[in-house]
């Protein structure tokens, strides 16, 4: 088993102290920004990338931790909806649904308990899965010319507008916005400036992390300054724990949330929020008579748990093997290997085993950790609750400045991301979707590389675009996409 | 004009700036068949018919979401802290910063100032002690 024996290079990798420490430091941060509304995998990730940038930790020890973060934090979300029926995570929605009724009824604990086994069995077994599919569809994508891409990185996009909770073209201008930022600066192809104003620190181009901290953590404060919003947490103590029985009861219900999670995850555009819904409603009609759904079933907090951490790990796949990922968390992630000059895509497993399987390996150690941490520690993890706000985004906002200037040490920069916090914060308030926003910066360039590679290739002749099946099957993907959402509109 | 509509017609002259701003861009020598000019030109224009669909009007009215004085004291605090950093040093410039940041989301002032400093020193212990990142020193370094 070839894929095997890479796993053991990558458990070497992995299995190194400083790899192991930044695992388990990865996993702590992420189930703690788990618990806190306000901060989500996303913003932490952005505000952790400049230390590993500035501190020269190696790309496969910095995805190790910020992966860590990522996959953590979908074991966090569940703490703060089930005890404060808050969501943590916006893909912890459906979690909110059964599991603060049975905190109310004095078993938070059995709840806790059960999502965190739940948790634990979804993202391992979809590591697994990724384990033996990722090569083999890195093998196909190799094959791809740069049309295919063209009609592969348009479909992604495209799907923006189909799974987005916002209308449509709302979702779409954002990806363009997203798209347009990237070409800020010298034209890597032609060696033109473009859309720098005039400005001389613009020409390298708008920085990742000022974008993706200025986005989503300004911003996220910003909108919170503005609601101010509290709740009141359940009690997590008393109550009969998690038996053995009932937790047999809902091995079924997870191992198929881990299927329905694993494929939502691998399709691109679809996340984590849509995965823990399928799952839920699957549940909840297949024992629509026995279940006490919607009033405490233990069934109903297992399901969307392990879907929700199932397609975090299959978001992963699509990003590794062919350089597109499949929502916000995981464009920061790819974000973060661009600044260190390496492309996720098919010839990654061949040219950086160590990156690849290396993360592939330490997401099997992270995720025991994150069972050995949440089982006997979920109470210290819920005390981050009584961290009142006038205390926590103050060192939020503070952290997210001095992240900023770390990398750049530029006030420029930091400006900079303060105007993109103020963007993010209206269009927040618009209803516009920011998510679309850092994949269309981390796919424009891709897009724009790619189309320029096909077209070199065909001497400019637009139609070649569609000359190859694999291309033209896509952009008719890509039409069915962009007219999915008026059809949406009629049913609902 | 509700909220939805403004910002199509926003987005609609953002996309006619930046496809504007394209067609400026020349290379002297055509090195390959697309050029800087085409991509971008491509993608002001499907944002500008994605602004063109927003001013259809849909079912719901999209009220003007509620506005607070709140969020732009910080964003105040922000400008002034990215101006202030270099010449005040971290210390005291992100105190100061987290300091407000904590009166906005309603501390009193005395836990305020306990947060800023708090904040303030947490932070610089963090970058400058264990990490060896650098900061900004300022007059007291």
């Amino acid at each position: 088993m070839e894929a095997l024996a890479a796993l053991g290079g990558g458990f070497a990798v992995a299995l190194a102290p400083h790899n192991l420490a930044l695992a388990l430091i990865g996993c702590v941060i992420g189930t703690a920004i788990g618990v806190l509304p306000g901060i989500g995998p996303l913003n932490a990730i952005a505000l952790l990338l400049p230390f590993c940038l500035a501190l020269k930790l190696p790309p496969e020890s910095a995805l190790i931790l910020l992966a860590a973060v990522y996959y953590g934090s979908g074991y966090g979300g569940r703490i703060t909806a089930i005890l404060l029926n808050m969501p943590g995570e916006p893909s912890a929605v459906l979690t909110t649904l059964d599991g603060h009724p049975l905190a109310r009824q004095g078993r938070g604990a059995a709840a806790l308990a059960v999502s965190g086994v739940g948790s634990f069995l979804g993202a391992t077994l979809s590591v697994v899965l990724m384990t033996f599919l990722s090569v083999p569809l890195a093998r196909v994508a190799v094959a791809f010319s740069p049309a295919d891409y063209v009609a592969l990185i348009a479909f992604a996009l495209s799907l923006l507008g189909a799974v987005s909770d916002a209308p449509a073209p709302k979702a779409w201008a954002a990806g363009c916005l997203g798209v347009l930022l990237a070409l800020v600066g010298v034209d890597s192809g032609t060696g033109v400036e473009r859309f720098t104003l005039g400005s001389l620190e613009l020409l390298g181009g708008v920085e990742f992390t000022v974008l993706a901290i200025g986005l989503f953590a300004i911003g996220e404060i910003l909108l919170l300054a503005e609601q101010r919003v509290r709740a009141e947490a359940a009690k997590l103590g008393g109550g009969r724990g998690l038996s053995l029985r009932e937790l047999a009861a809902c091995l079924p219900a997870m191992l198929r949330a881990t299927g329905i999670g694993f494929v939502i995850g691998v399709l691109p555009g679809a996340g984590a929020s849509v995965a823990s819904a399928l799952s839920y409603t699957a549940e909840k009609r297949m024992h629509g008579t026995d279940g006490r759904f919607g009033q405490g079933d233990l069934r109903g907090v297992a399901a969307p748990e392990t879907a929700d951490n199932a397609a975090q790990i299959g978001n992963l796949v699509p990003m590794l093997s062919l350089g597109i990922p499949g929502s916000g968390t995981t464009a920061v992630l790819l974000g973060a290997l661009l600044m260190y000059s390496i492309t996720p895509g098919p010839l990654l497993f061949a040219q950086r085993p160590e990156v690849a399987w290396g993360l592939i390996a330490s997401m099997y150690i992270g995720n025991a950790m994150l069972l050995l941490l949440n089982l006997p520690l979920v109470g210290l993890f819920a005390r981050l609750l009584l961290v009142p706000a006038s205390v926590l985004y103050p060192g939020v906002l503070a952290l997210s400045f001095a992240g900023v200037y770390a990398v750049s040490n530029s006030a420029f920069d930091l400006l900079l991301a303060l105007g993109f916090g103020v963007l993010g914060w209206w269009l927040r308030k618009l209803g516009v979707p920011l998510v679309p926003i850092v994949l269309g910066f981390v796919l424009g360039r891709m897009l724009e590389d790619n189309l320029r590679r096909a077209l070199a290739l065909s001497d400019g002749e637009v139609l070649a675009l569609l000359h190859s099946p694999v291309s033209l099957a896509l952009w008719a993907m890509t039409a069915a996409a962009l007219l999915w959402p008026l059809f949406r509109r009629r049913a609902a | 004009m509700t909220a939805s509509r403004l910002l199509g017609a926003v987005l609609i002259l953002l996309a006619a700036a930046a496809a504007f701003s394209a067609q400026s861009l020349v290379v002297p020598f055509a090195a390959d068949p697309l050029g800087p000019r085409g991509f971008p030109t491509t993608v002001a224009a499907v944002l500008g018919v994605c602004g063109a669909l927003l001013l259809i009007p849909r079912g719901e009215p999209f009220a003007w979401p509620e506005r607070r004085l709140a969020p732009w004291l910080l964003v105040a605090a922000m400008a002034g802290y990215a101006l202030l950093l270099a010449p005040l040093g971290f210390l005291p410039a992100t105190a100061l910063l987290a300091g407000l940041v904590a009166l906005v989301f309603g501390a009193a002032p005395l836990p305020a100032l306990a947060t800023g400093v708090g904040t303030s020193l947490l932070l610089w212990a963090l970058f400058d002690r264990l990490l060896d990142l650098p900061l900004p020193r300022g007059g007291l370094g």
